[in-house]
């Protein structure tokens, strides 16, 4: 069976809030996901990224706007005519059957052959890692064993997506590092078609293939891991996805393929392309923290700035340096070797300029 | 407002693309306006409507009887005061349960005294009471030696129904006392309070919501209360229900007794809607997700704890002395006159009094699947489906639950005794009467059970390609089950126990236990009255050790036990 995307044409859904009367959880999102592919909806919570994945699913309905499934518009249909895989974030086991019953429950619903149940049943679940689990009960099991017979459930009827609610969340740290891997693995061999909701920025970027990240009901933009951290078309992007510092700067002169700012009463050369600028703008420098690099304050040139606090990481080292009013966050890789910081001490900060995207307009 | 319009349509189209909804939510509405909406409207036509005229004069005359606002106002005052007693009663009860570190077998005899008088047919109390205090009393006549102590009036209907109702006010009171964080006791402690300030300004106050939840139940109890006052309020002091009853069975005036229940059904209403929409709300949820540090309780001086339990255990033998009593009395010849042993009363009861039993059992046993499927199906719909009308549904199921059995009976005696539809006299009337008072207990069972499944439970089934109907049959149903039986449970009890609404209902094609000791009472044969009252304490006992025994065997998280869904 071969992969089939997924397309979202303008789906909106409104729900009634006790305070604010009307509000629109989702708005006007728009959204192709290629055949194939694990896009990644990512997002604070309230964002609506887990409605648009229940409208995917069939689990609500959208008030406008259609879905489609491969070709076939399925927006009218309920859930259980769509063919898809869900995963929960708390899994959803159902208490009262077993392991195998779990797995075989869509398969009986399907009404298939008992011999049949019995040996797709067996071959998810050693998909998975569990074998010998199929007489256990949900709440024997630990949460990543859960987390393993939901995901066998879904992907055992042979959906034609599969759809992941937040589902690691659940778990401690660590086992959310090895499952997020497994399930990219999995979702990479059985050449499937993926949808999965988080809010966790990192698991986003390892295990997409895409990212569309949401805002307030609305997709604010889609791009691939790298590309959201480079190029962040908004300040919420930008602080959304990595740590950022955002600084303000004034246009001083802008030429083609060139653009001078004033930041902090410094001057700055940057590659003109990014922003259309006109002398005397304000505009908003997305500045990673690991791009800034810190010199001694007797450097030649450079921001001057004043180490607040240090945290020491061992690989890393993170600061706090003021300058002027903000604070900007500082990481220095290899510390060790390249030398410490103290709190208190005067520093000069260098932002290459190839590191620094530029953003119109915002506060001064 | 488009939006709610469009909103509304989109619950109809939701509900129409859906048969098994759609078809069950026709099939309840069509049931619930037969036998709520349909009764209450004839009731209602009764009392308002002369010769097509809508009219207040029915009411007036009635009112008019000095007799009758009498008996008005002394069911308020019995039920304030059942109310006010038997809460104070609970409280004490619950805070010796879950307060003064008692030991578990302590806390058992407590939990059994208090679940007696909830599982007894009427009359219990009321037929100990005269043997205890009447004009031959065993404790006034022949131990106290006091001649003429009359034992019919407020003071013994008060003291019979406080005994009777006050397990309800316990176990209200039990969970929100034993919810109550010992943390927070301590914490007021570490701020330098005395034990009874503690008690006065943290425990009490936390309380008050269920107090008042408490007393408005029992106020509800004591109004609807038909048994007692019949046989122990007498002639001086006459209350709604009975006025009611000997209106239409004394009087054959079908139209005084719509009325006087019409008289009854006002502050009933009134009482049930203050706890259902604004007590019940009330609650200091101090529930935080984490527990809090494992602490003794230290709430109660050591002094205190051993009068608390003696004055518990007095409560408790008091019921326990009432039931060997009536045990007592139901095998011997004449209590109080002559006290050798005999089987004379059994005899009786399984000759002349077989069909009773026979039919009752009947009833009882038809009534239980039926109450039970209906309570799982109504709750769930209520708790799970989006459907228009879906909370006039929960409000309509509750109406003849709230009201008193007196008015119930009643209704159905006049909607159900002319064309088109005729049910008089047969098994189908009294078993609709059981079923559509006693299943809101199921109801609110499968309710609660369901708020605590997540609703993602069955969202999966759906994705994975069920429609609601298999995703009902094979999940959602097997989580509720223990509802299922606490419904059927409590439908069966009820069908052993009650009388306030089927005493209208009765007739010779089809009788009932409970009828039957009313009229044993009535005519002095306490010993027959005290047989059956013994045959149906066993009876429903038995059916609670089975439920609970099946309760255990399908405990689902969250699962409800038996003890806590009577009460309610």
């Amino acid at each position: 069976m071969s992969a089939v995307g997924i397309r979202l044409e303008g789906i909106s859904k409104r729900f009634a809030h006790r305070v604010k009367g009307e509000v629109y959880a989702v708005r006007d999102v728009s959204l192709t996901v290629q055949p194939a592919e694990l896009l990644t909806l990512l997002g604070p919570s309230g964002c609506g990224k887990t409605t648009t994945l229940r409208m995917i699913a069939g689990f609500e309905q959208p008030d406008a706007g259609r879905v489609f499934i491969g070709e076939q518009d399925v927006t009218g249909l309920m859930a259980n005519q769509r063919n898809i895989g869900f995963v929960f974030q708390n899994y959803a086991l159902f208490p009262h059957l077993s392991v195998f019953e779990n797995v075989a429950y869509g398969l009986r619903v399907q009404r298939q052959p008992e011999q049949e149940i019995a040996r797709a049943a067996g071959d998810v679940l050693a998909l998975v890692g569990l074998q010998g689990y199929d007489r256990q009960f949900p709440n024997q099991l630990s949460g990543g064993e859960q987390q393993r017979v939901a995901l066998a459930r879904a992907i055992v009827i042979r959906p034609r997506v599969l759809l992941f609610d937040e589902p690691l969340s659940n778990l401690d740290a660590k086992l959310r590092v090895h499952m997020r891997g497994e399930l990219r693995e999995l979702q990479q061999r059985l050449h499937i078609t993926a949808v999965y909701v988080t809010h966790d920025q990192e698991e986003a970027m390892a295990i997409s293939d895409r990212i569309a990240v949401m805002h307030q009901g609305q997709i604010v933009q889609e791009g691939t891991a790298e590309s959201l951290y480079r190029h962040p078309g908004s300040e919420f992007v930008a602080q959304f996805i990595g740590r950022t510092n955002l600084l303000s700067g004034r246009v001083r002169s802008a030429s083609p393929g060139e653009i001078e700012l004033e930041v902090a009463g410094q001057h700055l050369r940057l590659p003109g392309d990014a922003v259309r600028a006109t002398a005397g703008q304000i505009v908003r420098l997305v500045v990673r923290p690991e791009v800034i690099e810190l010199r001694p304050a007797d450097s030649p040139d450079g921001i001057p700035g004043t180490i607040v606090s240090r945290t020491f990481l061992g690989e890393k080292a993170e600061y706090q340096v003021r300058v002027g009013e903000d604070l900007l966050q500082v990481t220095s890789y290899n510390p060790v070797q390249r030398g410490l910081f103290t709190v208190g001490q005067p520093v000069r900060l260098h932002f290459p300029a190839e590191g620094i995207q530029l953003l119109p307009g915002g506060p001064a | 407002m488009t939006s709610i319009a469009a909103a509304r349509i989109d619950g109809w189209r939701r509900t129409f693309r859906d048969p098994a909804l759609f078809t069950t939510v026709i099939v309840l509405w069509a049931l619930l306006a037969l036998f709520i909406l349909f009764p209450l409207a004839k009731l209602l036509a009764r009392t308002f409507l002369d010769g097509g005229q809508v009219t207040l004069a029915n009411l007036a005359a009635i009112l008019r009887d000095v007799n009758h606002r009498q008996a008005f106002w002394n069911s308020l005052l019995l039920a304030a005061l059942v109310g006010l007693c038997g809460t104070w009663l609970g409280f004490v009860y619950a805070f010796a349960a879950v307060r003064a570190n008692l030991s578990r077998a302590w806390i058992t005899v407590l939990d059994a005294a208090s679940l007696l008088p909830l599982i007894s047919p009427p009359f219990t109390t009321a037929i100990a009471m005269i043997y205890s205090f009447g004009p031959r009393g065993l404790i006034t006549y022949h131990l106290l030696g006091i001649k003429g102590f009359t034992v019919y009036g407020l003071h013994s209907t008060l003291f019979s129904e406080t005994l009777t109702y006050f397990p309800i006010a316990y176990l209200t009171l039990k969970p929100i006392l034993a919810g109550i964080d010992p943390n927070v006791e301590d914490m007021a402690f570490s701020l330098g309070s005395s034990r009874w300030r503690v008690f006065r300004t943290v425990t009490l106050p936390l309380t008050v919501p269920g107090l008042a939840n408490a007393f408005l139940l029992l106020f509800a109890a004591s109004l609807a209360d038909f048994a007692t006052p019949l046989i122990l309020a007498g002639n001086s002091f006459p209350v709604l229900p009975t006025q009611a009853y000997l209106q239409i069975t004394g009087l054959f005036d079908l139209k005084g007794g719509a009325v006087l229940s019409f008289v009854l059904l006002v502050p009933a209403l009134v009482v049930y809607l203050l706890q259902r929409y604004w007590v019940s709300r009330k609650h200091y949820v101090t529930i935080t997700g984490k527990v809090g540090a494992q602490t003794t309780i230290k709430s109660l001086a050591p002094w205190a704890r051993a009068p608390l339990l003696g004055a518990c255990l007095l409560l408790a033998g008091v019921i326990l002395y009432f039931y060997v009593l009536l045990f007592y009395a139901s095998a011997v010849v004449a209590l109080g006159a002559n006290h050798a042993w005999t089987w004379r009363h059994y005899q009786v009861i399984f000759t002349e009094g077989l069909k009773a039993i026979r039919d009752t059992l009947v009833i009882a046993g038809a009534g239980m699947p039926l109450g039970g499927l209906y309570g799982i199906l109504l709750g769930y719909l209520v708790a799970r489906k989006i459907f228009p009308g879906r909370q006039a549904m929960e409000i309509v199921s509750m109406i003849n639950y709230a009201l008193p059995g007196t008015i119930v009976g009643i209704a159905y005696l006049i909607a159900f005794n002319d064309p088109p539809i005729v049910l008089t006299g047969t098994a189908l009337i009294i078993v609709a009467c059981y079923v559509f008072r006693y299943s809101p207990t199921g109801i609110r069972a499968t309710v609660a059970l369901l708020q605590q499944i997540d609703p993602s439970i069955e969202e999966a089934s759906q994705g994975l390609g069920a429609g609601s109907g298999t995703t009902f049959r094979r999940i959602t149903l097997p989580l509720i089950l223990p509802a299922f039986f606490a419904g059927l449970g409590v439908v069966f009890i009820r069908s052993m126990t009650a009388i306030s609404a089927t005493i209208f209902l009765v007739s010779i094609n089809w009788t009932l236990i409970t009828v039957r000791i009313l009229e044993n009472m009535t005519e002095l044969s306490l010993g027959p009255a005290a047989a059956f009252s013994v045959l149906v304490v066993v009876i429903v006992f038995a059916v609670i050790v089975a439920i609970s025994g099946l309760l255990r065997r399908f405990r689902t998280p969250g699962a409800v036990d038996m003890t806590s869904i009577l009460g309610g």
